[in-house]
C-alpha cells in the first residue's frame, strides 16, 4: 500500500459524493472491497518470491524436496521388495487368529465401520435425532459383544447350574479347590445392593419383605463356608462386608433413582438382571462332574493369539471407549463438592498422571492379578486394555476439568430453578457444553493414545509393530525392514490424521464458536 | 410428591420468617420477615449490596439461608432434596445475564424442563413451547440459537423459559439491567402483560416506572434489611423512612 493511496482515503474527493442516506432515510447501497491482487501469480510472488533471498531459498528447498522424493520413488518402484507385505497381509491384519474363525474378526469390523456409518448418516440429519441415543448404547455395549465374538464363550446349562449349586449347597469343602470363595459374598454383595435399592424406593411393608428374603437366603448359603476356620482372612469378615458394602451401595442408588419418576419401574429390572449376573457368578466354575459341561456357543480364541491390526484396533477402540467415560466421570469426582469423592479422583488422577505408560503396562501385567480373586485369571491383552484406559482417563479426566471449570455457574443457577435434578443438571447442561469445548483436546488425548498402543509390544503382545518386526524376520524376506515400517508409519498417519479431521469437523458441526 | 408435607399457610403463597443469611463473616440478609400473597406483584428496590438479590435467591434456594423459615406454596424448605426440587418447581426465575443454554436452541431451552422434570411427551411440550414463544411474541426464532438472538429477545425467551414449567410464582432478578435502552421496553411490556394473569410476581427492579404502575406492594431494602414495605402511592408520596427518602430522591432525580 502505497502513501499516495492512503492519502487520498483522508482527503474524500470533493464535498458532494461524500456518503450520506439516501432520500427517504435508507441507507445507501454498499460499495465493493477495493480490489486486491489475487490470482496464483501474485500468491507466488507474494509468499515465495517477495525477495532475492526468499526466491533463492524458495529454489534451493524446490531442489532440496526433488532430491529427496526422487531418491524415495526411484526405492520404491526399483529396490523394494513389496512381496513382504504382498505375501503377509493376512498376517498382518489378523495376526495369528485361527485362520478358520477369520469371519469373527471380519465381522467385527464390519460392525465398528456399520455403527460409524450409521452415527455419521444419523448425526448430519436434525431429523433423525431420535436414533442418537440407540446408536450411542449400541457404542456402549459394542466393546462387549465384539469381545464376546472375538474370544468365544460359553453358557452354562441348566444341568451344569443344578450340578453346581448342588455342591455349593452340600459341599462347600470343595469350593477352595477351585478357589471360589468370593462367588458367595459377590453374589451376596449384588443381592443385597438391589434389595436395599428397593427398600429406599418402594415403602411398601410386603414388597420390603419380598426384597429382604433373598438376602437372608444368599446370606445362609454363605454361612457354610464363612464359619469354616482358614489361616488366612477369615471367610466371615468377606461376607460381613459384601453384605453391608452392598446395601450401602444399594441405598445410594435408590436415593439417586428416587429423583426420576420411573425409578420403581427400574427396580424389577434390577432384580432381573442381578438375579441372572448372580447365578452366572455361583455355578459357571468348574466343579462337579466333567459330562456336566457348560454349552459351548462360539469356541474359545484365546486373546493370547490376538494380534496384527486387529489387536492395534481392539486395543485403541476398546481403550478410548472405556476411558471416555471413566475420564468423564474422574473429572466429575474431582469437580465434586464431596470431599472423600475429590480426594480419590485427585489421588487416581495424579498418580496415573505421576507414571509413565510403560510402567503403568508393566504394572497391570504384574500387579492387576494380585487385587483379583485367584481362580479369576485375567488375560494379557485385558490388563494391557486395563492399564491403558486408566491411563488414558487420567489424562482425559484433567482436559475434561477444564471445560467444566469453562461453563459459567449462572448455567448450573438457571438449570436448578428449573427445577432440574444435580444429575440433570450435570448431564443437560454441563456436560454438553463442557465437552464441546474441549474435543480438540479429547481428540489430542485419543490421538496420542493410538499411538502408544505401539508400547505394548514391549510386554510380549504382538499388535501391528509386533507382528511387523517379527515378519521382517521370516528367511524370504530378511532385510525388509524399510518396507515393514513405512507401512506401519503410513497406517498410523492415516488413521491418526483421519481422527483429526474428524475432530476437526465435529468441533464446527457442533457449532464452538456460536455462543 | 405424596411425601411432602404441606403446611397451610392460607392465602400468602410466600412466607419468610426472620431469614437471616452469611457469606462468610459478611451478614447479607438480616432478619428479613415477608409475607407474599397469592397473585400479588411485589417489587423490591434498593441500592447495590442491599441484599435484594440475595433474598429473591433464596426463596427458590439458589441461596441457602442459615436461619429462619421460609414456606413457599406450603412446603418449607429445608435440607430435604425432595422439597426443593418441589419447590422449584413451582417457581420460574428469570435472571439478569439471561442464562440461556447456549447449546440448544430455543425450542430446546423451552422444552428441556417440561421433558426431563414434569415428563411431558416432547409434542405437548413443543406445543406449550410455541404457545408461550407467540406470547412473548417471537414464534419465528423457535429454532434459532440464543447467541443469534438480541438481548431483549434472549431475556423474552428467557421468560418463556421459565413460564413453560406453569410456575405459581415467578422470580425476577433485575431483568432489564443488562439490556440496551432500546429492548428494555419489549421486556417490561410482556411483565406487565404477565402481571395481568394472576401470576404471583416477585421483581428486583431499578425500573421506578415500571413498580410504580404494575406492584401492589413495594419493597425497600438496604444493609440487608427490609426497611419499608407499601403500596406504591404511599410508598412513593410519603415515605416513612429517612433512608428511603434519600434513596427515592437519588434514584428519581436522574
Amino acid at each position: 500500500m502505497n502513501l499516495a493511496h492512503t492519502g487520498r482515503l483522508a482527503d474524500p474527493p470533493g464535498g458532494s459524493e461524500r456518503p450520506g442516506l439516501l432520500p427517504g432515510g435508507q441507507a445507501p447501497p454498499m460499495e465493493r472491497p477495493p480490489r486486491g491482487e489475487t490470482g496464483a501469480y501474485a500468491w507466488l510472488r507474494h509468499n515465495l518470491f517477495s525477495s532475492s533471498f526468499n526466491a533463492g531459498l524458495t529454489l534451493v528447498l524446490v531442489v532440496l524436496f526433488g532430491w529427496v522424493a526422487a531418491v524415495v520413488l526411484r526405492w520404491a518402484v526399483l529396490e523394494a521388495n513389496w512381496g513382504v507385505i504382498l505375501k503377509n497381509w493376512r498376517v498382518i491384519l489378523w495376526g495369528l487368529y485361527p485362520r478358520q474363525e477369520i469371519w469373527r474378526p471380519t465381522a467385527s469390523l464390519l460392525l465398528v465401520l456399520l455403527l460409524s456409518v450409521l452415527t455419521w448418516f444419523v448425526w448430519r440429519r436434525p431429523e433423525m435425532r431420535r436414533w442418537r441415543t440407540p446408536i450411542l448404547v449400541a457404542w456402549v455395549v459394542s466393546p462387549l459383544v465384539i469381545g464376546l465374538l472375538l474370544r468365544g464363550f460359553e453358557l452354562p446349562t441348566l444341568r451344569t447350574i443344578s450340578n453346581n449349586i448342588g455342591y455349593y449347597l452340600f459341599r462347600p469343602d470343595l469350593l477352595p479347590a477351585v478357589n471360589a470363595m468370593w462367588r458367595g459374598p459377590t453374589a451376596l454383595f449384588l443381592i443385597a445392593a438391589v434389595a436395599s435399592t428397593t427398600w429406599v424406593l418402594d415403602s411398601r411393608r410386603s414388597v420390603r419383605a419380598l426384597a429382604v428374603a433373598p438376602v437372608v437366603l444368599i446370606g445362609l448359603l454363605n454361612l457354610p463356608s464363612a464359619l469354616r476356620a482358614t489361616g488366612g482372612v477369615p471367610p466371615a469378615l468377606a461376607v460381613l462386608l459384601a453384605a453391608v458394602t452392598g446395601w450401602l451401595v444399594g441405598r445410594s442408588i435408590g436415593r439417586l433413582l428416587s429423583w426420576t419418576e420411573h425409578g420403581r419401574r427400574l427396580v424389577k429390572w434390577l432384580w432381573l438382571a442381578s438375579l441372572i449376573a448372580c447365578l452366572l457368578v455361583l455355578t459357571h466354575f468348574p466343579v462337579g462332574r466333567p459330562e456336566f459341561d457348560p454349552a459351548q456357543i462360539l469356541t474359545s480364541v484365546q486373546p493370547s493369539l490376538w494380534s496384527g491390526i486387529l489387536l492395534t484396533l481392539i486395543l485403541a477402540t476398546v481403550t478410548a471407549v472405556l476411558s471416555f467415560p471413566l475420564g468423564v466421570l474422574l473429572a466429575l469426582g474431582r469437580t465434586s463438592r464431596l470431599p472423600v469423592i475429590r480426594a480419590s479422583c485427585v489421588a487416581v488422577i495424579e498418580v496415573v498422571r505421576g507414571v509413565p505408560l510403560i510402567t503403568i503396562l508393566f504394572m497391570a501385567q504384574v500387579m492387576l492379578p494380585m487385587f483379583l480373586p485367584l481362580d479369576l485369571s485375567i488375560d494379557r491383552v485385558l490388563r494391557a486394555i486395563a492399564g491403558m484406559t486408566i491411563f488414558t482417563a487420567a489424562y482425559l479426566a484433567e482436559v475434561i476439568r477444564g471445560g467444566l471449570q469453562a461453563v459459567p455457574r449462572e448455567q448450573v443457577e438457571a438449570a436448578r430453578a428449573l427445577g432440574l435434578s444435580e444429575l440433570l443438571v450435570t448431564s443437560l447442561v454441563v456436560l454438553p457444553q463442557a465437552l464441546r469445548l474441549v474435543i480438540p483436546a479429547i481428540m489430542g488425548q485419543l490421538v496420542s493414545m493410538f499411538k502408544d498402543t505401539t508400547l505394548v509390544a514391549i510386554i510380549g503382545l504382538l499388535e501391528l509393530l509386533g507382528i511387523l518386526s517379527s515378519i521382517t524376520k521370516q528367511r524370504e524376506f530378511l532385510g525388509t525392514v524399510r518396507e515393514v515400517y513405512l507401512l506401519a508409519a503410513a497406517f498410523y498417519f492415516v488413521v491418526c490424521y483421519a481422527m483429526s479431521v474428524a475432530s476437526r469437523r465435529a468441533e464446527v458441526r457442533l457449532g464452538v464458536g456460536t455462543r | 410428591m405424596s411425601l411432602i408435607e404441606r403446611i397451610d399457610t392460607g392465602d400468602d403463597i410466600i412466607v419468610c420468617e426472620n431469614v437471616k443469611k452469611w457469606f462468610d463473616e459478611f451478614q447479607a440478609l438480616r432478619g428479613i420477615s415477608l409475607r407474599v400473597r397469592r397473585g400479588e406483584v411485589l417489587v423490591i428496590i434498593g441500592p447495590s449490596g442491599s441484599g435484594k438479590s440475595t433474598f429473591i435467591r433464596t426463596i427458590n434456594r439458589l441461596e441457602e439461608h442459615q436461619e429462619g423459615r421460609i414456606v413457599v406454596d406450603g412446603i418449607e424448605l429445608s435440607h430435604d432434596v425432595r422439597n426443593i426440587a418441589a419447590v422449584r418447581s413451582e417457581i420460574g426465575m428469570v435472571f439478569q445475564q439471561f442464562n440461556l443454554f447456549p447449546h440448544l436452541t430455543v425450542m430446546q431451552n423451552l422444552t428441556l424442563a417440561p421433558i426431563w422434570v414434569r415428563r411431558w411427551p416432547q409434542a405437548k411440550a413443543e406445543a406449550k413451547a410455541m404457545e408461550l414463544l407467540e406470547r412473548v411474541g417471537i414464534p419465528e426464532q423457535a429454532s434459532k440459537y440464543p447467541g443469534q438472538l438480541s438481548g431483549g429477545q434472549q431475556q423474552r425467551v428467557a421468560i418463556a423459559r421459565a413460564l413453560a414449567m406453569e410456575p405459581r410464582i415467578m422470580l425476577f432478578d433485575e431483568p432489564t439491567s443488562a439490556l440496551d435502552p432500546e429492548m428494555i421496553k419489549e421486556v417490561l411490556d410482556v411483565m406487565q402483560e404477565l402481571a395481568h394473569t394472576g401470576i404471583t410476581m416477585v421483581v428486583v427492579t431499578h425500573e421506578m416506572g415500571f413498580a410504580r404502575e404494575v406492584a401492589d406492594r413495594i419493597c425497600f431494602f438496604d444493609f440487608g434489611l427490609l426497611v419499608e414495605v407499601g403500596p406504591p402511592e404511599q410508598f412513593f408520596r410519603n415515605p416513612k423512612h429517612e433512608r428511603t427518602k434519600l434513596f427515592l430522591s437519588q434514584i428519581l432525580s436522574q
